[in-house]
């Protein structure tokens, strides 16, 4: 999710999938980079994980709170929505440089 | 329509211009390498060349002094000042030459030179967030404009590149992290046309620069209580359109003016008695900040400027539906 702590910046755009759908993630890499009116942002992984939904597409814009994707231990993980999903699904942290 | 951000329309108008028109150049802090103070020249010296993009010290006197001077001499210059405020220092050279020199020289030498500046307030205290743009329209000879979104400045700046006298484009810091929609094509606004922002029969609600987007949300909330306001967003402060003001509250027969900077020889303080004067029935609200220098501290701010609830509270009044004595 785009954190609602980015405040100022109410409108952000999405500048870059560093990953594809169905990619591995490893602490550190990088995810995305989307732009705010100051800056840009790359945003990398905080932990291994797998991408398995993308919701925006570079070029498209997105505001604090919204969902930008699910990411999940393993590769083969059922969604949120699908069969045997998790009650609960958590937010990561990521970093942001 | 591309969506950009709000400096993004700026970039476009000015680099947009400076092709069309080789004797336009820039000057300001920090507009070369770094790229404006709001990223807004981005680019530009990369694509234009340091004779057209040129930093200037911290001496606001002198960039504007040297913007009218080099207009005077036969160039056209836009002069970027970081902060509203800073223009104090270059008032001498704006209001004393540029505005005046079409008159003083009988029509033989003018000042085509674009000042922008940035007001109002995002947590940068007394000195540095002030909307003070009223006081420019007392002068003759001046054109201010303050757009409200992305689509508006770009034409508008257009316009103002263009135009023959000296113009001061005041933008927001508030506006900047706004996304806008600007035109496929090459299109100007012309100076002196407000826009209806949204139509309404009860109330006309005027406002300009960010206080525009403060007053449509005003009016949606107006509208889940009943209340259907027309926004008007002025756009170009100094001409009027009284015009279109003029036909919006003839129709409303209420008007509420709203302003970032203070009610005292406000905006609102000639657009409601220039409406009134027209109007002679006209019912008038006026609403502006409190009478204080802007605090820093966010909560102090937002006491001191009118904000959504400001105004639903006084369009209520307004229009007799609440006691309302019209000091906020």
């Amino acid at each position: 999710m785009i954190p609602g702590e980015l405040g100022e910046a109410m409108e952000v755009r999405l500048l870059l999938w560093c990953k594809t759908e169905g990619q591995r993630l490893g602490t550190g890499d990088a995810l995305l980079e989307f732009e705010t009116d100051k800056a840009l942002v790359l945003v990398a992984a905080s932990q291994p994980a797998v991408l398995r939904r993308c919701f925006f597409r570079e070029g498209e814009w997105m505001k604090p709170g919204d969902m930008v994707a699910w990411l999940s231990d393993e590769p083969g993980e059922p969604l949120p929505g699908e069969a045997g999903a998790r009650a609960e699904d958590l937010l990561v942290d990521f970093h942001v440089t | 329509m591309p969506k950009v951000f709000f400096r993004e329309a700026l970039t476009r108008a000015i680099a947009e211009e400076m092709t069309r028109e080789p004797r336009l150049f820039l000057l300001g802090q920090d507009i070369a390498e770094h790229g404006g103070s709001y990223a807004e020249t981005r680019g530009l010296l990369e694509r234009f060349g340091s004779a057209r993009v040129r930093n200037t010290p911290v001496a606001e006197a002198m960039t504007i002094g040297f913007a009218a001077g080099a207009a005077a001499a036969g160039l056209r210059a836009m002069a970027f000042i970081t902060y509203l405020d800073f223009l104090l220092l270059g008032l001498d050279a704006l209001v004393n030459y540029a505005a005046k020199l079409h008159f003083k020289s009988g029509g033989q030498l003018s000042a085509p030179i674009v000042v922008k500046a940035t007001a109002g307030a995002k947590g940068q205290g007394p000195t540095h967030a002030q909307a003070i743009e009223s006081w420019l329209m007392n002068v003759p000879g001046l054109t201010v404009l303050a757009p409200s979104n992305a689509g508006d400045a770009y034409g508008l700046l257009k316009s103002a590149l263009r135009s023959p006298g000296p113009v001061v484009f005041i933008d927001h810091k508030r506006l900047f992290p706004l996304g806008g929609f600007v035109p496929d094509q090459e299109e100007l606004i012309p100076i002196g046309t407000a826009a209806v922002t949204r139509t309404g029969r009860d109330l006309t609600l005027v406002a300009h620069s960010y206080m525009s987007v403060v007053a449509l949300q005003a009016a949606t909330q107006l509208s889940a209580a009943g209340i259907e306001a027309e926004v008007i967003d002025l756009r170009s402060l100094w001409p009027i359109d009284w015009g279109t003001l003029s036909a919006s509250a003839q129709h409303t027969g209420h008007l509420l003016v709203v302003e970032e900077g203070q009610v005292v020889c406000g905006v609102g303080a000639e657009l409601a008695f220039g409406l009134r004067e027209r109007i002679p029935k006209l019912r008038i609200g006026r609403l502006g900040a409190r009478r204080l220098p802007v605090a820093a501290s966010p909560v102090l701010e937002a006491y001191t400027i009118p904000g959504v609830q400001a105004i639903v509270h006084a369009a209520h009044g307004l229009l007799g539906e609440r006691g309302w004595s019209g000091d906020l």
